[in-house]
């Protein structure tokens, strides 16, 4: 479009950007600095509280909790989801209208109601383990993202190449994995991304559900901040950055990052 | 086999629902009727508390706050980003993105860092002379509703961008050629196509504040207790399960309320439907 | 109060691309100019100069003396008619109608008044509460009409308004179109790739390509004298054959063609006729017999379809493959040898061009 925007407008938006962007900068800045206390900028520059992260056996054993919940519950959702995405597309006819609705829920059910009824129900009443019980909170929570995801890449594939494989002779089961999977590929690493940074990030849930022994990384954060106040909570949340940085390089590489912005 | 295709792909999802979720969240909201003080005792009980009674209306102002500004900052940022080059159009797309899939912790721990006694906004208040003392802003409803606004800024961003692309340009077009000033093309076209989506986004903010957790723990701890942290504690510190699950209920029963009541008008509010 | 428009040596660039060059184009009061192409020829890419919504890198736009080049759109006072209609969904169709006039600061009684009566007009009278959803695509295209012409511009634009409605609907309300036109006596540009829907109502046509005009004339011009061998094809002369004049005799001339193929050709009809030229021939500009007393280009018949008004056969012929059609009382065999006849009245003399 031709026309320009007003200089206030960009004005505003730079400093929303800045807004959005600094407190996250100031972060690393913190992790960095050579002190046992917070604070930006700087003073000196060191890594030590990288190493403590990994000193810190707290944080050793929640880093790998929360990766094991994270692919599992991914796993597991992708798994069922998938499926349920395809027939709601494909066999629409066959299965009623709530059924989209009732997928929807974990989005509308608000996260903290959740982890305490599966801390009630689950947890206590069937004396679940931990982990499970968080597998089966978190598989919950990222479903819905994983079966928007697809549904959104079912609605541009066109069923009639599943159909030309069939008559050519391929059985349904191949079909599926030869035809129909490669189509969507895209979208089935969007949704696992999603559903993976949604699950490592995740406290209204786990918070609930980790007990002593098992936590997840964000709640031992959470824990570690109300007692020691020092730079590793930083140094942790420059971690996250990272791996979310990580994440973001293997989306543009494969997608392109604008995808996102669905 | 065939005609249950449908059926046989979509139960373990199904199941797993129903399951995991809708039943849990059933039994908890039930387990709120069935107290001996008669079924309504507990919510009588909660709504009789003048503590319990600030928190929910302490937590519906603090969303309100925050959806309003979030609405403010996230429109107009969106016109903007949805005008931009496409170069800088994406990258101010990651920039927005990039927040949302950093985690709730480490958000709202970078405004502890900003907002506390030794952090940067008091150093830099100080230092310019402009307060003798560092100000005490940690444990209050604004630096609540600073971070929250801080949390929810991207999603709105985002939200609203596709919104505003989804205006046919042929409409800005057309609007010009009539004669219509920019200004005038953004008041009677762009705004009131845009107010379903302003309206999808507004509800995704505050019932995202409203039921928050970590944000209101971190920033406003027990001065400034919300229904995300009185739940919280109600249920892993005081043991007081039939507390925590009327809590669950309300909060249950206003998000879907809002959902479906904002659902209906949007729908209405909704002519896009060419 | 309409007004002639004026483009002068318009270039115009898409990012690097050039798409349009050193295009000139004058259209005089009150008359349709349709501009006609395949997609990609530029048709567009002018409407939305003259529009506002590009701007050139080089030259003029003036409409009725009045430099538009740097004007922004909003300024330009011109109806335009959208492909896909551009209503405002929001708006019902008295609102959308009324756009326009709000932006001019009319309002109240005199915008109702001038609106009612436009859309009385068009005949939508009776759904001036809709909203664009309800509408049919005949319906919606009446509603971006009435909106641009209650403005009154003095110079209205079309960008293929028709191409969305399906083929009877197009032929009907390709005739409202130039009626109401007409009535206003507007100036009017017309982008199209639709031949028929061009020639049938413009009182003169640009056909473009790779950013240029080809010709611009009036349809029977284009029709029956097309200037060059794009344009000739484009009007449909298939067979195009370069030839040389061997010998000059008066009123005739004897010219061959390649695999020395002669013909006769009449100065009567065709006029002065150069050394060089090619000869243009529409497929019943060549008629296919087997009567071999008959003067014309030896051929041997290939494939033959059936049109309905006549045969066509495809034509193997020393000057090359050539499109004929015979009559339909004596059908020809695919392999059997035949004469091809030029007519006259279906054949046209071209320059020759440089490569």
């Amino acid at each position: 479009m031709p026309t320009k925007l007003h200089p206030a407008l960009i004005g505003f938006t730079v400093l929303v950007f800045i807004f959005l962007v600094g407190p996250l900068v100031i972060v690393v800045g913190a992790a960095i600095s050579d002190t046992t206390y917070l604070t930006f900028p700087p003073q000196g520059v060191s890594l030590r509280w990288f190493e403590n992260i990994f000193a810190i056996d707290a944080f050793r054993r929640t880093i790998l909790t929360s990766l094991q919940v994270a692919f599992l519950s991914t796993f597991i959702a992708l798994l069922i989801g998938i499926p349920a995405s395809y027939a709601m597309s494909r066999y629409r006819v066959q299965l009623p209208g709530w059924l989209s609705t009732l997928f929807v829920l974990p989005v509308l059910v608000p996260e903290l109601v959740l982890g305490f009824s599966l801390l009630k129900n689950l947890a206590f009443q069937f004396s679940a383990p931990i982990f499970l019980s968080l597998v089966v909170g978190h598989t919950i929570l990222i479903l819905p993202y994983v079966i928007r995801v697809i549904s959104a890449s079912l609605a541009s594939f066109d069923f009639s190449i599943e159909e030309a494989a069939v008559s050519l002779g391929s059985p349904p089961l191949r079909t599926f994995f030869t035809v129909l999977l490669p189509n969507v590929r895209s979208g089935v690493i969007a949704a696992f991304i999603l559903a993976f940074i949604t699950s490592i990030n995740d406290v209204s849930i786990s918070i609930f559900l980790t007990g002593p022994g098992i936590s997840t990384l964000p709640i031992q954060l959470l824990a570690h901040m109300e007692q020691f106040f020092d730079p590793t909570v930083a140094s942790v949340s420059v971690l996250l950055m990272v791996l979310t940085v990580a994440v973001m390089a293997v989306v543009e590489r494969t997608l392109g990052l604008t995808f996102l912005a669905k | 086999m065939k005609r249950f295709a449908g059926w046989t792909l979509a139960s373990p999802a199904t199941l797993l629902v129903l399951l995991g979720l809708v039943a849990p969240v059933a039994a908890t909201i039930y387990t709120t009727f069935g107290t001996p003080g008669g079924p309504f005792a507990t919510y009588q009980a909660f709504f009789g508390s003048g503590f319990r009674r600030t928190v929910l209306i302490r937590t519906i102002n603090v969303s309100l706050i925050v959806t309003a500004i979030a609405l403010v900052i996230g429109f107009v940022t969106a016109y903007v980003v949805s005008r931009a080059p496409g170069w800088l159009k994406s990258l101010l797309i990651v920039a927005a993105v990039f927040p949302l899939l950093t985690g709730v912790v480490v958000r709202s721990f970078a405004w502890l860092i900003i907002l506390g006694r030794n952090g940067i906004l008091n150093s830099t208040l100080v230092n310019l002379g402009l307060i003798e003392e560092p100000l005490s802003m940690l444990y209050t409803q604004g630096a609540v509703i600073v971070a929250m606004v801080y949390l929810f800024v991207p999603l709105m961003i985002l939200t609203l961008v596709g919104v505003l692309e989804a205006i046919p340009d042929d409409l800005i077009q057309a609007s010009a050629s009539l004669g219509a000033r920019p200004s005038a093309t953004f008041t009677q076209v762009i705004l009131p196509l845009a107010v379903p989506g302003l309206i999808v986004g507004a509800v995704l903010v505050f019932t995202g504040s409203f039921t928050s957790y970590a944000t209101p723990q971190l920033l406003g701890g027990e001065q400034v207790m919300m229904m995300g942290t009185l739940m919280y504690q109600q249920a892993m510190v005081t043991f007081d399960w039939v507390s925590a699950s009327t809590i669950a209920a309300i909060m249950v029963v206003i998000t879907i309320a809002i959902v479906l009541a904002m659902t209906r008008i949007a729908r209405r509010l909704n002519p896009m439907a060419v | 109060m309409t007004k002639p428009l004026s483009i002068r040596n318009i270039t115009a660039h898409y990012g690097q691309t050039k798409v349009l060059e050193d295009l000139s184009l004058d259209i005089a009061e009150g008359e349709l100019v349709s501009l006609l192409g395949a997609s990609g020829c530029g048709k567009t890419t002018t409407l939305r100069l003259v529009a506002g919504f590009l701007q050139p890198s080089a030259g003029t736009i003036t409409l009725g003396g009045k430099d538009l080049t740097r004007l922004p759109a909003h300024q330009r006072d011109i109806g335009l008619v959208f492909q896909n209609y551009a209503l405002f969904p929001h708006l019902s169709v008295a609102d959308n109608v009324g756009f326009g006039l709000k932006q001019r600061g009319i309002a109240g009684e005199a915008k109702a008044r001038r609106v009612n009566a436009m859309l009385e007009r068009v005949g939508l009278a009776h759904l001036a509460d809709r909203l664009p959803a309800a509408l049919s695509g005949g319906q919606k295209q009446r509603v971006a009409l009435a909106r641009a012409l209650v403005i009154e511009p003095p110079l209205l634009m079309f960008d293929e308004p028709l191409s969305n409605l399906d083929a009877k609907l197009r032929i009907d309300m390709r005739v409202e179109i130039r009626q109401l036109q007409r009535a206003n006596g507007t100036t009017s540009v017309y982008v199209t790739h639709d031949q028929e829907e061009a020639f049938s109502i413009s009182d003169r046509v640009a056909i473009m390509h790779a950013g240029r005009i080809m010709q611009l004339d009036t349809p029977e011009n284009l029709y029956q004298r097309p200037a060059n061998a794009f344009v000739a094809r484009f009007v449909g002369f298939e067979n195009l054959l370069p030839m040389n004049v061997v010998a000059r005799d008066g009123a005739q001339i004897t010219a061959e063609a390649e695999g020395g193929v002669r013909l006769r050709l009449g100065l009567e009809h065709f006029g002065a006729i150069p050394d060089a030229f090619v000869l243009a021939c529409r497929a019943e500009g060549l008629a296919v017999t087997d009567d071999p007393a008959r003067e014309g280009i030896p051929a041997t018949l290939g494939l033959r379809t059936y049109l309905g008004r006549a045969y066509q056969y495809q034509c193997d012929t020393p000057a090359g493959l050539l499109v004929a059609n015979g009559p339909l009382s004596r059908p020809l065999e695919p392999g059997s040898t035949a004469r091809l006849v030029p007519v006259p009245e279906q054949c046209t003399i071209l320059a020759v061009e440089a490569d």
